[in-house]
């Protein structure tokens, strides 16, 4: 059952940043910001969380809707998993975040569980992530004396640790869509297809030019405190033609990169065999001729 | 997909048909009321208070603070409650018990599992009572525990159940097996281990209880087993007739809801306050609420002759009682009639042992050991294929029984065997063969088993069930029977529809109630329709035979010469001769025919088994039938993907045989989650996965479409020759998975879940090997 809390579901930005920012500070009451509530109302009722009271952003219309100019996808705070997937842009702005929202929970939770809650509950399986990370995404963080873009590879500074202060909100998540001769890609590893903790999701993107790659993004889910990019398995890749060797040999350096622990889910050595595997199937996927060119 | 081939040449006119259950229209317009739906003025709401040790004594336990907050108005602890135990043993007709292993009702002083209750709390709402559960103060010592049966058994371990923990054994000995062994070309031998699950029914226990003005306690409760009114009353202190077990819809059970739940927090609540009380198990309450299914370690070594003929089987079982001493005695002896599986075996020895530990109780699950058994015997059966150089099915077909031979236990099986036409059956609808593409290899795997249906025959189980015919014709059907979501009800009234000619429509059920509907037995064993089906068949049998006489007075011919059907009484020559039901009713009414019957079923009763040789009956019969599923295997990662997944199953008659299909994908997904994801963890007795984001049950997504395929003999003991399927449907599922998964990746993992991790380590040790 719940601890006791107070809901407001302010239907402005600034009523809800005002309402964020008054709480604030020493002695101040406790307040969380409510999207789709598909962690916080879970934790809340295993009282591993406790607020005096929840802001709610299902009302507020500035949070919602993507914008594409340019090249660059903006997707406001309010942002569905759903909506991503219903989104008829989003297969190309974003594969692997397209693809980490068809296999992310289940029909329901989808529904109303939001790209940024997913971001802010901060867990190191949470399935946008990776996705998001390789596609070197910044968050918007709106406070009432303005706002901050920080890039999310920037924004996690340790296990459910992140830049956010509790009187901001992340508003915006930006990134610039995939160019031409590139692939994008996402796999997520667990124990059951519906509704599973990812036992290790992995994000790459391969940008290739005249035969040799020009961006490599290894993002891996689930294998430490935080979601993280390989960025040593990156800049091998980068300037080379991704033969099966370098990629073996970039696959193998993921895994160096990676931490990850035993819980009831897998172990340490499972996972670690994993991010091997996947890292090279994704690897030699992206480098498919087809998609990043001959 | 429901693919139902039923070819028995069957002259019924709605049993076999698949009608619209009764329970169908309120189920999906949400108008069904469940147990957990009822409320009444005054109620007041309840927490049960568990112990976080698994192991330990309680040293003091001060619920001072609880009491004193506003609103609460009870909370009880063992000092609270007269010095009485809960009985744990099968209820029934017999109330014969086997060891004094009742369980407390509230800890007094020493903790045998993690999860045991501490102390009761009512309260004005739910928010209250969880409160003050969480103001009561207690200490609690740890004490050294045994969290394995083996080690439970070794001289010195922690005694959980004086005097030696072993709780239950059995034993086969048939024939000569050194002889057998000493015949055999080929001994395959291996160890197989099976987890701890959990039944994860959709509803979690829930109830409802108040004292009424004579003092009777009625409790309003989801359970499988409304005589459970008996060792309800005697943890109470009150006779039998002072409590009542009132029913409702039941959100599933598969024997998790076959021992008493929430029924004596209810009472004792209701006691002491005077006031109705509604226990609702939150789903982690659920999980420290019933007895899991039990781990088995099963040791199988089996001798065959190069021609693939089966010379001797050997088997051990050990497993895991957990803290108190539920069924696991007889879901021991289950799994020693099964252990070898439908084959004819001469030489057998089987040594079962059921050990207690300080890990949760393992009771009662849907499959009651033969279940574990299989997953044994199925991936032998393989092992001996691939080592013999024998198609699968053929080594199977070399070595099934058939009808007139002898089980292990010695008693002939009577009734059909047809497991090869069932295995036929469910591989051929397996199609073509899924290709293998790259990292991703692609099994196949089937499983035949025997499960029992009916209790045991030492237990003497009757069935009780009334029917009558009003003035206007309608019907009613009167039996305690629980109908647990698997349409146990609608079939009732589709027998007694069937003798007595009218519509199913016409048959109103009153069933689940303690206090005044005839008493069914429980709904568990895969025994409701035989048993309860039966009663109601000779029930209105009875009557058609009243009504069939005086219409044949009427009509001037012998009875024999009439029908029923259609609300008509009708000549079977000259059906444009015919008297309608109700004016036919109504005649009967007017003369004093009896239009009601109550009528008792008994199944064969027989005493025990020989202890020493396991020689003996102990059940009325057996069903048979197969599982087959293809599987695709990803060799990288160990993901496992269920492709196609076909049960078919000699169900004897199907009374509805879409509530058949029901049981048998119901199976196949349960099945599924038993051999590729569900694992309850306990480290040292404490549960790590208490909740469904741990304990992974499949979902949509994770399922293909299911086929199911009835066969029909109508050899069966139940009703119009029907066997049962409840149980059956589920046993060769996951050995039927075990054995694809081998196939597609050419080693085997021997111990459930197959996860993918262990996939992939066995990949590993298989690589390492060559
Ligand atoms: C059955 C089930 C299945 C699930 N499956 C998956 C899965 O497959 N993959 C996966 O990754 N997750 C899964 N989850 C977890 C959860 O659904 C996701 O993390 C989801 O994206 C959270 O979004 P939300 O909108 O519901 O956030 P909420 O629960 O409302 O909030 C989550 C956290 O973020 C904060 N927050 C939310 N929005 C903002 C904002 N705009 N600015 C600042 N802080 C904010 C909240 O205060 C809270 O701390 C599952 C959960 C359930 C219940």
């Amino acid at each position: 059952m719940f601890a006791e809390f107070d809901l407001v579901m302010p239907s402005g930005l600034d009523e809800a940043l005002d309402i964020l920012a008054e709480a604030g500070g020493d002695g101040g009451l406790d307040v969380l910001p409510l999207a789709g509530g598909t962690n916080l109302v879970v934790d809340l009722r295993a009282r591993r969380v406790s607020a005096d009271k929840l802001v709610g952003l299902g009302r507020i219309a500035a949070l919602r809707g993507i914008e594409r100019s340019n090249g660059r996808v903006a997707i406001g705070a309010g942002t569905t998993l759903s909506d991503i997937l219903r989104d008829p842009g989003m297969a190309e702005a974003a594969p692997s975040l397209v693809e980490s929202a068809r296999v992310f929970a289940g029909q329901m939770v989808r529904n109303t569980a939001t790209v940024a809650g997913n971001v802010c509950c901060g867990s190191p399986a949470a399935d946008t992530v990776p996705p998001l990370l390789s596609l070197d995404a910044e968050l918007t963080l709106t406070g009432r004396d303005g706002s901050r873009v920080v890039p999310l590879a920037d924004f996690f500074l340790g296990y459910q640790k992140d830049q956010r202060r509790p009187d901001e909100l992340v508003t915006k998540i930006a990134w610039d869509a995939p160019k031409p001769n590139s692939a994008n890609l996402f796999y997520k590893l667990a124990r059951r297809k519906g509704d599973a903790i990812t036992v290790v999701g992995i994000a790459v993107t391969v940008a290739a030019e005249a035969g040799k790659c020009t961006t490599a993004r290894i993002a891996l889910g689930a294998v430490a405190p935080v979601v993280k990019r390989a960025r040593e398995a990156e800049a091998m890749l980068e300037g080379e033609a991704l033969t099966p060797e370098l990629i073996e040999v970039a696959a193998r350096q993921a895994v160096e990169e990676s931490s990850p622990i035993d819980d009831v889910r897998a172990s340490a050595d499972y996972r670690r065999h994993s991010v091997h595997a996947l890292t090279r199937r994704l690897l030699t996927q992206a480098w498919d001729p087809a998609t990043v060119g001959g | 997909m429901t693919e139902t081939e039923s070819w028995a040449n069957v002259n019924l006119r709605q049993v076999g048909r698949p009608l619209a259950r009764s329970d169908a229209p309120g189920k999906a317009a949400g108008r069904t009321r469940y147990a957990g739906d009822y409320t009444m003025p005054n109620m007041l709401h309840a927490k049960v208070l568990r112990s976080p040790e698994a192991s330990a004594r309680l040293r003091r336990i001060d619920v001072s603070k609880a009491r004193a907050l506003p609103g609460v108005a009870c909370v009880l602890t063992a000092a609270d409650l007269p010095d009485r135990k809960a009985s744990t043993d099968i209820p029934g007709q017999t109330g014969k018990k086997k060891l004094a292993t009742d369980q407390q009702v509230l800890v007094k002083e020493r903790v045998r599992y993690h999860g045991e209750p501490l102390a009761l709390v009512a309260a004005e709402t739910q928010t209250i009572a969880e409160r003050a559960a969480e103001l009561i103060d207690f200490e609690l010592e740890p004490l050294p525990g045994v969290y394995d049966p083996f080690e439970a058994m070794k001289p010195g371990a922690p005694i959980v159940t004086a005097p030696d923990n072993v709780v239950g054994q059995h034993k086969v000995r048939k024939g000569d097996i050194a002889k057998g062994f000493a015949e055999a070309d080929e001994i395959i031998e291996n160890t197989f281990r099976t987890q701890f699950i959990e039944h994860a029914f959709l509803e979690p226990e829930v109830g409802l209880a108040w004292v009424d003005e004579n003092d009777v306690i009625n409790i309003r409760v989801a359970t499988q087993v409304i005589e459970h009114f008996r060792p309800i009353a005697e943890a109470v202190g009150v006779p039998h007739n002072k409590v009542r077990i009132l029913g409702a819809l039941v959100g599933g059970g598969f024997g998790g809801k076959e021992d008493v739940t929430v029924e004596i927090y209810l009472a004792l609540l209701a006691q002491a306050t005077g006031r109705p009380v509604r226990l609702a198990y939150t789903r982690e309450d659920s999980m420290f609420g019933h007895g899991k299914r039990h781990p088995f370690v099963i040791t199988h070594r089996t001798g065959f002759t190069n021609d693939g003929r089966i010379t001797a089987v050997k088997v051990t079982i050990t497993a895991d009682s957990g803290a108190y001493v539920f069924l696991s005695p007889y879901v021991l002896l289950y799994a020693t009639v099964a252990a070898p599986g439908p084959y004819r075996v001469d030489n057998v020895h089987v040594d079962a042992v059921a050990a207690a530990t300080n890990n949760m109780f393992t009771s009662a699950f849907r499959g009651f050991g033969a279940a574990q058994a299989c997953v044994a015997h199925e991936a032998q059966m393989d092992e001996a294929a691939k080592a013999l150089g024998i198609d699968r099915m053929e080594l199977r077909r070399r070595n099934f029984l058939r009808t007139g031979d002898k089980l292990v236990t010695g008693h002939p099986i009577e009734s059909a065997v047809w497991s090869d036409e069932c295995m036929i059956k469910a591989w051929e609808a397996l199609g073509e063969r899924t290709p293998d593409a790259g990292p991703v290899k692609v099994g196949r795997g089937v499983a035949t088993y025997q499960q029992s249906y009916g209790r045991i025959t030492w237990l003497h189980d009757t069935s009780e069930a009334w029917v009558g015919v009003e003035v206007d014709g309608s019907v009613v059907v009167r039996s305690g029977v629980t109908d647990i979501g698997a349409g146990q009800v609608s079939a009732l009234g589709q027998i007694a529809a069937e003798l007595l000619g009218v519509g199913l429509d016409d048959v109103t059920i009153y069933n689940s109630d303690s206090a005044v509907t005839p008493l069914a037995g429980t709904t568990t064993a895969t025994r409701g329709l035989y048993m309860t089906g039966n009663a109601v068949r000779l029930a209105a049998e009875a009557i058609r035979g009243r009504f069939l006489a005086r219409a044949a007075r009427e009509f001037g011919v012998e009875p024999g010469e009439v029908d029923l059907a259609e609300s008509k009484a009708f000549l079977v020559d000259r059906p444009d001769t015919s008297m309608a039901f109700k004016d036919l009713v109504a005649l009967c009414a007017s003369e004093g025919v009896h239009r009601s019957e109550l009528v008792m079923f008994r199944a064969p009763f027989t005493g025990q088994i020989d202890p020493e040789t396991g020689q003996g009956r102990v059940h009325p019969d057996y069903a048979y039938g197969a599982h087959a599923v293809e599987v695709a295997v990803d060799t990288e990662t160990g993901e496992v993907t269920v492709l196609k997944s076909v049960g078919a199953h000699d169900v004897g008659q199907a009374i509805n045989p879409d509530a058949v299909a029901g049981q048998i994908e119901g199976g196949a997904a349960m099945g599924q989650g038993y051999a590729l994801s569900e694992e309850l963890c306990y480290e040292e007795g404490r549960l790590t996965t208490p909740s469904f984001s741990e304990y992974l049950i499949p979902t949509a997504m994770d399922v293909p479409r299911y086929q199911s395929i009835i066969l029909e003999s109508r050899s069966g003991l139940g009703p119009f020759g029907a066997k049962g399927i409840g149980e059956p449907a589920l046993t060769p599922v996951a050995p039927a998975i075990a054995n694809a998964v081998a196939d597609a990746i050419g080693v085997r993992v021997f111990d459930l879940p197959i996860t993918p991790e262990k996939i992939v380590m066995a990949l590993r040790r298989a690589e390492a090997a060559e």
